[in-house]
């Protein structure tokens, strides 16, 4: 113990060498003055007052840094928001439906004109109203595109001067 | 164990109370925050100096410190002097920068002083090593320098303290909010493994 003691002497004189490491001469003259020079340029506001200034977006990514957790419940509501909406757009019939049904519950017009798809029947595939939205189909196959139009006439009066 | 090197106490010519500079300083009175800021600067950085051996390192982590302790100076409470309240700042901010730049250590060592010429038992310590005492002196600081960077932040901010700025380990246990024990033996620890870095340059007893 005592050698030890002995060589922890030595090396303590050794390291009392650190001690002759100086920085360059006038150094320690302008230190304070660099750091209240800072102070002043508005470094020492306090962090609260800091943060309250910075955009949304560096106070969203510091809430971040400073809570893993909310980082992580945010990520897991944009990956479940992007899931839904893949496997949504993967289903084309929901969609279209949808806006029908929208369209039904918000527009005069649908609503004077109700549709019914089940109740289509052979002697009426013409009198379809469909929205712009759905693909144009027709359960009977015609011959001609303009046979199974209705020919619409519809008088018209002019008043010549 | 042997006694702690004396040093150098706050410069006794300042006239102000420093629990009076720290309530001016809290009101944001810069005039005041500057008195302190000289009062502390050398200590502070020798520190962090002796940490990190890198002289611009040691700038910026010094002056950031301040600048902390300032923005912080409101959540001072005065549960510990301030000195160790700044000293606390300035080694965690410095042990993080370490952390982060671990095995990216790079030297950047200050001239030595003439003194150390003059001082008998490093010129033993350097004499049998090698005759051209100056260049000694400069491998030696190297070498030294070299082995602290070894150790672990924390055994390395233990020797600093006690060996090199001479904090008693009651000082060192306030700064790294631990007990005296474990000063101790971090101590004993880091001077162990300085030891065998420094075997070829050690004085045999």
């Amino acid at each position: 113990m005592k050698e030890n003691e002995n060589n922890f002497e030595s090396l303590r004189r050794l390291l009392a060498l650190k001690r002759y490491e100086t920085p360059p001469p006038g150094y320690f003259e302008n230190f304070s003055g660099e750091v209240t020079a800072r102070l002043r340029a508005g470094e020492g506001r306090a962090v609260e007052e800091q943060a309250m200034e910075l955009p949304w977006l560096f106070r969203l990514l510091s809430a971040f840094e400073a809570k893993p957790a909310f980082a992580g419940s945010f990520a897991s509501a944009l990956c479940l928001l992007l899931l839904f909406g893949i496997v949504y757009a993967e289903r084309p019939d929901v969609a279209p439906q949808l806006l029908l049904q929208t369209a039904q519950a918000t527009s005069p017009l649908a609503v004077a004109t109700p549709v019914n798809l089940s109740s289509l029947t052979a002697e009426q595939p013409a009198l379809i109203p469909v929205s712009s939205t759905n693909p144009v189909f027709n359960t009977q196959p015609t011959a001609s595109w303009f046979d199974s139009q209705p020919a619409i006439a519809q008088p018209v009066s002019f008043r010549l001067q | 164990m042997a006694e702690p090197v004396p040093r150098s106490e706050p410069q006794p010519s300042a006239p102000v109370d420093e629990s009076e500079l720290v309530r001016d300083a809290r009101r944001g009175d810069l005039a005041a925050y500057d008195e302190l800021v000289k009062r502390y600067q050398e200590r502070i950085y020798a520190t962090l100096y002796h940490m990190t051996s890198n002289h611009e390192d040691a700038n910026d982590l010094a002056q950031e410190s301040f600048i902390k302790a300032f923005q912080a100076l409101k959540g001072f409470k005065g549960g510990s002097s301030f000195y160790t309240w700044l000293y606390r700042i300035a080694v965690n901010k410095t042990i993080n920068f370490l952390k982060q730049r671990k095995n990216r250590t790079h030297m950047s060592l200050n001239d030595i002083d003439f003194n150390a010429e003059h001082d008998p038992d490093l010129m033993a310590l350097i004499s049998e090593q090698t005759p051209r005492r100056a260049a000694g002196l400069t491998e030696l600081q190297e070498k030294l320098n070299e082995a602290l960077l070894k150790l672990s932040e924390h055994h390395r901010l233990v020797v600093v303290l006690h060996d090199v700025q001479g904090l008693s380990h009651e000082e060192i246990a306030k700064v790294m909010e631990c007990n005296v024990g474990t000063v101790r033996s971090r101590l004993f620890y880091a001077r162990q493994q300085m030891q065998g870095f420094l075997a070829d340059y050690l004085k045999p007893t």
